[in-house]
């Protein structure tokens, strides 16, 4: 047994047990890397235990909510890790919401403290009162005056002046306490609050080092929010192995990106679809290719990467690169499965196989397993599976029931145990009486090489119910697009061919680079009007 | 130039409100431009002023204010 195998196997329950270890351990490494910044595992205890000193000096108790409204950086890391060791269930939020987006969910939540940046601070301020109701303290970056009495301001700046207590909550925590609150992208219906335990965490990341065989000698470029599972997952597995998060805000500048990843020496980036398509077609990868010797793996999650992707990727990036397909959700606390790189040729299409822990079942609409090739709803279970939603009972028993957490994705399993994902089973559009899943149709155009990234929304029409339209980023914008057509109707039955292909920037996408498919709708329907407008005008003039 | 590049940013991303936009106040971090606007600012620059941008040159210090834009495509100009 590894080192490693050592350390993974003495982990356990609470969260910020992570943490604290590795601060024993590699007090001296640096935990984390960000502008400027280069802070220690023992400065980033350290730091910690004064957040958690001043939230417990505002009165928090065990099971009280802390909200943090802040971008990536150190602040957010002690802020979350303090939070937790003051017995705390912590909601990372979204700093891409908008007041009107923030204003429901701190409603819901009604949190005890809320810790934020300056500009999210802005933000708060634009909320109404009933939002603090239950608030002691806002802890922030910024210098903004307290918008009422009700609760206490601190500067984050004057942190230092909390002492660096060794508050120890922890043997009041049980692996079923909850340890987060993460709210789902919302960009179907209402943003809902995903209840983890420490127990679903901790076991979570167990289990991913495992399969990324994680030491303390991984750097990992951090681009992902943290709001977001997937981020998060990176700010749990590298804290817990020892290793160095380096966190950059600035993706988009994709040639200082690549530069701060080559200088600091990084082994693992993680990124969702829209990451890598950025990637591939707006940064100087390839002329990175043979600057990146450290880079030991590239980590995909986040939805369906097409086929195409796959392979421009795998020839961009270095030979000693691997490509790690993952799959997952909120609600399993961040991963369910990853395809071992060694079969991404031979399993190109595949989310791969479970990871340690987690049991994936095929389930048809009564609950029955169907057969390998078929395809059913996957229905997941394993330690890391979530509580529930937070304060939806009902949402929670659509998902979740004796079988595990429905998914809601449809796929199957190949003869191998390979595990394949078909669609959504609400994003399903029936069109002229067959059911039609939009990835298929995204694939055939990525396919094409025309396009960057594409969209496929089934609108409602008058006359057929619905018909498939698509939104493209195309590679060179041109007039019409009667090469995409054309392939299209080669590869796919009529009824699948989109009615317009309409030509955008970019497509509309969330805080977490995820595609916002309800955004791309309304889109397509201002789209369409337009062209309605436009042709009523020429008959017009005709 | 300078009064042209920050016409493009006060109108496209600002709806014409520069209270918050000084020559120095960087795009992302202040949440003027996401990775959608940046790309718009790019293809405006390169048509506007006849420079091409090279994928290397998408950095912070190029792009990222104002202040950066002006001086990236005085240097562009002079090549």
């Amino acid at each position: 047994m590894d080192a490693k195998h050592i350390l993974t196997a003495s982990w356990g329950t609470p969260l910020q047990g992570l943490l604290e270890g590795s601060a024993r351990q590699y007090p001296d490494k640096i935990a984390v890397i960000c502008g400027e910044v280069r802070a220690s595992y023992t400065l980033l205890n350290t730091l910690a235990n004064r957040f958690c000193g001043a939230l417990r000096d505002h009165g928090l108790q065990k099971g009280d909510i802390v909200a943090i409204l802040h971008e990536n950086s150190l602040n957010f890391i002690a802020a979350y890790f303090g939070a937790l060791k003051a017995g705390a269930v912590v909601a990372p939020l979204n700093t891409d919401l908008k007041p009107n987006g923030l204003q429901p969910i701190l409603l819901e939540l009604l949190p005890k403290a809320i810790i934020a940046s300056a500009r999210q601070t802005e933000k708060l301020e634009s909320c109404s009162e009933e939002v603090f109701a239950r608030t002691a303290v806002l802890l922030s970056d910024g210098d903004s005056s307290a918008r009422n009495n009700r609760f206490d301001l601190v500067s984050i700046r004057h942190i230092a002046s909390y002492p660096s207590t060794d508050f120890d909550p922890v043997r009041t925590i049980s692996e079923n306490d909850i340890a987060c609150i993460i709210y789902t992208s919302g960009s179907t219906g209402k943003a809902k609050g995903v209840m983890l335990t420490h127990g679903n965490i901790v076991a979570n990341t167990r289990s991913i080092c495992d399969c990324l065989r994680l030491t303390e000698r991984d750097i990992q470029m951090v681009v992902l929010p943290f709001s977001y599972v997937f981020g998060l997952s990176l700010l749990h597995t590298h804290i817990a192995v020892g290793g160095t998060l380096v966190i950059n805000n600035l993706f988009c500048f994709t040639g200082g990106m690549l530069e701060q990843m080559k200088t600091e020496m990084v082994t693992g980036f993680s990124g969702v679809p829209s990451t890598y398509a950025f990637l591939l077609h707006r940064s100087p990868l390839v002329a990175f290719r043979d600057s990146l010797p450290c880079l030991r793996y590239c980590s995909q999650a986040g939805g369906h990467m097409t086929r195409k992707v796959k392979l421009e990727l795998r020839r961009a990036l270095p030979d000693h690169t691997n490509i790690i397909i993952m799959y997952g959700a909120t609600e399993a606390s961040a991963r369910l499965t990853w395809l071992d790189p060694r079969y991404y040729f031979e399993k190109t299409g595949s989310i791969g196989r479970e990871i340690p822990g987690v049991t994936i079942k095929t389930l048809d609409e009564t609950g029955g397993e169907v057969r390998p090739g078929e395809i059913g709803e996957l229905v997941a279970s394993g330690p890391n599976i979530m509580l529930g939603y937070y304060l939806d009972p009902v949402s929670t028993s659509r998902v979740l029931d004796v079988h595990g957490y429905h998914t809601g994705d449809l796929g199957y399993r190949d003869g191998e145990g390979f595990l394949y994902v078909t669609g959504r089973r609400d994003n399903q559009m029936k069109v002229g009486g067959y059911r039609v899943d939009p990835q298929e149709i995204e694939d055939v155009i990525m396919d094409s090489g025309l396009v960057v990234e594409a969209a496929v929304v089934g609108m409602p029409d008058d006359l057929q119910s619905t018909v498939i339209e698509a939104l493209i980023v195309p590679v060179i914008v041109t007039d019409g697009q009667e090469e995409l057509f054309v392939h299209c109707a080669r590869c796919l039955p009529r009824y699948k061919v989109p009615q317009h292909f309409f030509v955008i920037a970019e497509l509309p996408k969330n805080g977490n680079g995820k595609i916002d498919r309800r955004q791309c709708a309304e889109m397509i329907s201002h789209l369409q009007a337009r062209q309605r407008t436009a042709v009523e005008s020429r008959s017009i003039h005709a | 130039m300078h009064d042209q590049i920050r016409q493009f940013i006060l109108v496209n991303f600002l709806f014409g409100d520069g209270s918050r936009l000084f020559d120095s106040t960087p795009f992302l971090e202040s949440g003027i431009v996401d990775s959608t606007g940046l790309l718009e600012i790019i293809e405006f620059l390169e048509t506007t002023f006849n420079i091409t941008i090279e994928d290397q040159e998408l950095r912070s210090v190029n792009l990222n204010s104002i202040d950066n834009i002006v001086r990236f495509v005085r240097e562009k100009q002079k090549q």
